[in-house]
């Protein structure tokens, strides 16, 4: 009987939804999870719900018979139908706002905004549905979230459908998001703030290139015009993507006000629709458009995945073509090379007559981005992107030696790059270190004779060092592939083979743990960033010679101690 | 309410956590614990000078090692020693992977052997009704060391202590908010941990720290020759006996204080700390204080440790 009083809230809730179970034995529930299973009453309230319904033989539903309230799972709103209850889809949260609202004389937070289904599809291949939540989740809810809904329920008003998410719906974020971005009515943000946020911003900018695009639908019915170009101001440039009418010069000076950023690969994008009121701005103070164009060149370690139209210079270090069939069975050219900037290192392909010789200095305009091994691969689309410098923008780099200096924290913020040289302490030795097979067809990594795509295979030898290198405050992980493993180890294949049949893998993992744990470590490489952090792909990795005497010493004067 | 954090922070995510190089005395003082909310977050050991410790690198001499038998299975647990105090670490029976390797430390061990060691590991602790803390670390890579590459982390762990040294000295005249902090210099990466300990722990002087690591990092530059030595303090088989039997005078000393304070106490617990810090402003040194605690309870039959780092008399309670 005590339990009652405690969770008296949690109990009406229960009873909602079940309502000839004893009040009793819900608070006895209630305290048996917070008290054994640690369980808080807020979190356990489905869980008890779900108990009670059970036990009860039935799914009970207050009132008259209504719809069975069997948990219907989807992945579109389009498979959802109006009378549905019980509901799981997983969504992406476009908007939120709250608002205190009186209910039966009683002043509660109700809040609503726009999710969107499909979540995890890059492609804006989405629908947008409005939300109500009655359950107080604003802190689950952020905009730019993925959350996946259990127990929300359908509402069609004027035949319009939206979702409800109620007290008893849970809500699991999958992807937290980015920052809350401001209600509309805020002040404009910096486009560098604005970069950093999922939702709704308003800008002031100037647009710096505006040219009509379309957007072919993937089912094959039809076209979407659309305006693509870039905004900047003082603090930076970010890509739009116009869905609606766009008519203002490059040039011009624009206030936006509702529009919404969201990321495109990597990379943030404003995007402007409908809804979204854009209108001259007058600002006499705000840089010019030559200003915003010179401050928006890009170096290499600048680029990120799905970037358009970049400004960048390079050194071209090597160029290739080679002619391949294309779908449709004509004879295509492609033309790519490296390239290098004082920042690093990456690829250009080139999808037209573009045939610079090594060592030349060009600049691009309007480039994009696209991934390549999970490495920034410039392209460029046309010659006529390409401008021969005759003036050398730096002193000639020597692309046999050109390695930036990365430390682990700047690595692992930033985008992936190539040519870098970082260095970290081995924290970890993986036990998959060692020999592995490959599948023939993929290259995959085989477990017991079997690829996940091929099945079983006749795998294909070969060896692979994988650490974890860490400064105390970052970390990667660091791959080794059987060149820089044999110069590691000093050893060749045959030779790691003949120890790990020796000594076991055991003991081979525990040779390398012997004489690389805790141990200074210098990599030279290319190193791929994503969600699921840093990965460096070592062309060498050597350890470093210890004079600890120097170091400390070092150590001494940087943080002004004596002995 | 208040729920919803819960759910926002477990949706972090998991991107491995760090090693903080960390001393065992600024580790073991520690206190302060954020629980990770979800079944998957990261919990961290929060110490005095703000850092968030949820994997550690540590070193130092194998003090002690042994095979348990728990209900789950073998286990191990041990200590490695640095320039400032004993970090304690176990090997659970869940990481069959690691037993190997263990065994063939504990038979080195067993044999008399000691040698120095480095390892990385998660935090873990162990609360007390009454609120203590006593933290301690899951082995998760380990590996015997030689004494360059010891020294090699004496440096790092030295480096890392003093830049959170000089972040807590920083952030004494600041608000403690995020923005604050950050403005006064101190690190991205110690600004949360800073908060949670200022707001934890009374203020205090870091000079106790800043000792350790001169003692490391003087160490580290060869001016105190043959380490190994001198950690290994020759209280080893022999000088057990005395202690036991009152022959030295010392020692027995220190066998009264602690008796005399576990007594006072009757069959309540006396954590480790304090009958440490009893035996060191009696005047006897913190190793010679361990080692005899370790005596009464292993050799001695003595005192008895019931819970982790709580000691009673043997008989009492």
């Amino acid at each position: 009987m005590a339990n009652n009083g405690m969770y008296a809230s949690q109990i009406a809730v229960v009873k909602q939804e079940c309502p000839e179970t004893d009040e009793e034995d819900i608070g006895n529930e209630f305290a048996r999870y917070e008290q054994e299973f640690l369980i808080p009453p807020e979190d356990a309230l489905r869980s008890v719900i779900r108990k009670f319904q059970a036990a009860t033989g039935k799914e009970v539903t207050s009132g008259a018979p209504a719809p069975a309230r069997s948990e219907k799972k989807v992945d579109r709103f389009s498979d959802l139908d109006a009378e549905d209850r019980n509901v799981t889809i997983e969504v992406a949260v476009v908007s939120y706002s709250s608002r205190i609202q009186m209910v039966k004389g009683e002043e509660r937070q109700v809040a609503f905004g726009w999710i969107e289904d499909n979540p995890w599809d890059p492609n804006s291949n989405r629908e947008r549905w409005d939300f109500k939540d009655w359950g107080e989740k604003s802190e689950a809810l952020a905009p730019g979230s993925v959350v996946r809904l259990e127990g929300a329920s359908v509402n069609e008003w004027n035949d319009k459908r939206s979702l409800n998410i109620n007290r008893t719906t849970r809500v699991t974020v999958l992807k937290e998001g980015g920052a809350t971005a401001p209600q509309i009515g805020n002040e404009p943000l910096s486009i560098s703030k604005a970069s950093e946020v999922e939702g709704f911003v308003n800008i002031v900018a100037r647009v710096l290139s505006s040219k009509p695009d379309v957007i072919i639908r993937k089912d094959g019915s039809g076209e979407i015009p659309v305006v693509r170009g870039r905004l900047a101001d003082s603090s930076g440039s970010i890509g739009f993507l116009s869905w609606a009418a766009f008519e203002h010069d490059v040039g011009s000076l624009v206030k936006i006000v509702g529009a919404s950023v969201r990321k495109f690969r990597e990379t943030p994008e404003i995007n402007i629709n409908d809804g979204t009121v854009i209108e001259p701005y007058h600002d006499s103070a705000f840089p010019d458009i030559g200003e915003l164009s010179a401050s928006s060149k890009a170096t290499i370690a600048d680029l990120r995945n799905g970037m358009r139209d970049i400004a960048i210079t390079l050194q071209v270090e090597s160029w290739v073509q080679r002619t391949f069939e294309s779908e449709d069975g004509s004879p295509r050219v492609v033309r790519s090379g490296d390239v290098i900037d004082p920042s690093g290192r990456c690829r250009l392909t080139a999808w037209c007559e573009f045939d610079p010789e090594p060592g030349d200095f060009i600049r691009i305009e309007g480039g994009r981005v696209q991934f390549w091994q999970g490495s920034p691969d410039l392209v460029i689309d046309q010659v006529e992107q390409v401008v021969d410098l005759s003036d050398p923008p730096w002193k000639k780099i020597d692309p046999e030696d050109h390695w930036v200096d990365l430390d682990l924290t700047g690595l692992v913020n930033g985008g992936s790059r190539r040519g870098i040289r970082t260095s970290g302490t081995v924290v970890a030795v993986r036990s998959d270190s060692g020999i592995i097979e490959r599948c023939p067809e993929c290259r995959r990594v085989l477990r017991d004779s079997s690829c996940s795509e091929h099945g079983s295979q006749r795998g294909q030898e070969d060896l692979r060092l994988r650490f974890v290198i860490d400064n105390g405050v970052s970390n990667a992980s660091l791959l080794m592939g059987r060149e820089p493993a044999e110069a590691f180890l000093g050893m060749e294949m045959s030779g790691v083979r003949d120890r790990i049949a020796g000594d076991g893998r055991d003991g081979f993992i525990a040779s390398l743990r012997a004489r690389a744990l805790a141990m200074p470590i210098i990599v030279y490489g290319r190193t791929i960033v994503d969600d699921q952090g840093a990965m460096v792909l070592a062309d060498t990795a050597e350890l470093e010679k210890l004079d600890s005497s120097e170091a400390a010493t070092e150590v001494m004067n940087r943080w002004g101690v004596v002995l | 309410m208040g729920r919803g954090t819960v759910m926002v922070q477990s949706a972090r995510r998991r991107v491995r956590q760090s090693a903080v190089r960390i001393f065992a005395q600024e580790y073991s003082e520690s206190s302060l614990i954020e629980q990770g909310a979800g079944e998957y977050d990261p919990s961290f050991v929060v110490t005095k000078l703000g850092a968030k410790v949820n994997r550690c690198l540590v070193g130092g001499v194998i003090d002690k090692l042994e095979r348990r038998e728990g209900n789950s299975g073998t286990f191990y647990s041990g200590q490695i020693r640095d320039p400032t105090g004993v970090h304690y670490f176990d090997v659970a029976s869940f990481q069959p992977e690691l037993h190997a390797d263990t065994e063939e430390l504990l038979a080195r061990f067993e044999s008399g052997d000691r040698f120095l060691m480095t390892m990385v590991g998660r935090a873990r602790w162990f609360e007390s009704e009454d609120g203590g803390v006593f933290t301690s670390i899951r082995a998760e890579d380990f590996t015997v060391i030689d004494l360059e590459r010891y020294k090699s982390w004496l440096v790092e762990a030295s480096d890392a202590t003093l830049r959170r040294v000089d972040a807590y000295s920083t952030s004494l005249g600041s608000e403690l908010d995020l923005e604050s902090l950050s403005e006064v210099g101190v690190p991205s990466d110690l600004v949360e941990g800073m908060i949670l300990a200022r707001g934890h722990y009374s203020e205090f002087d870091t000079e106790g720290y800043q000792v350790g690591v001169l003692r490391a990092l003087s160490l580290a530059s060869g001016r105190t020759e043959s380490l190994v030595e001198v950690t290994l303090s020759p209280e080893s088989e022999q000088p057990d006996e005395e202690k036991i039997e009152g022959a030295s005078e010392g020692p027995v000393e220190t066998r009264q204080v602690i008796i005399e304070l576990l007594s006072s106490k009757g069959d309540e617990l006396v954590e480790y700390d304090t009958l440490v810090g009893a035996c060191t402003s009696a005047g006897v040194s913190r190793e010679e204080a361990e080692d005899t605690i370790e005596n009464l309870r292993d050799v001695g039959g003595e005192i008895i440790e019931p819970r982790f780092g709580f000691f009673q008399l043997l008989g009492e309670g």
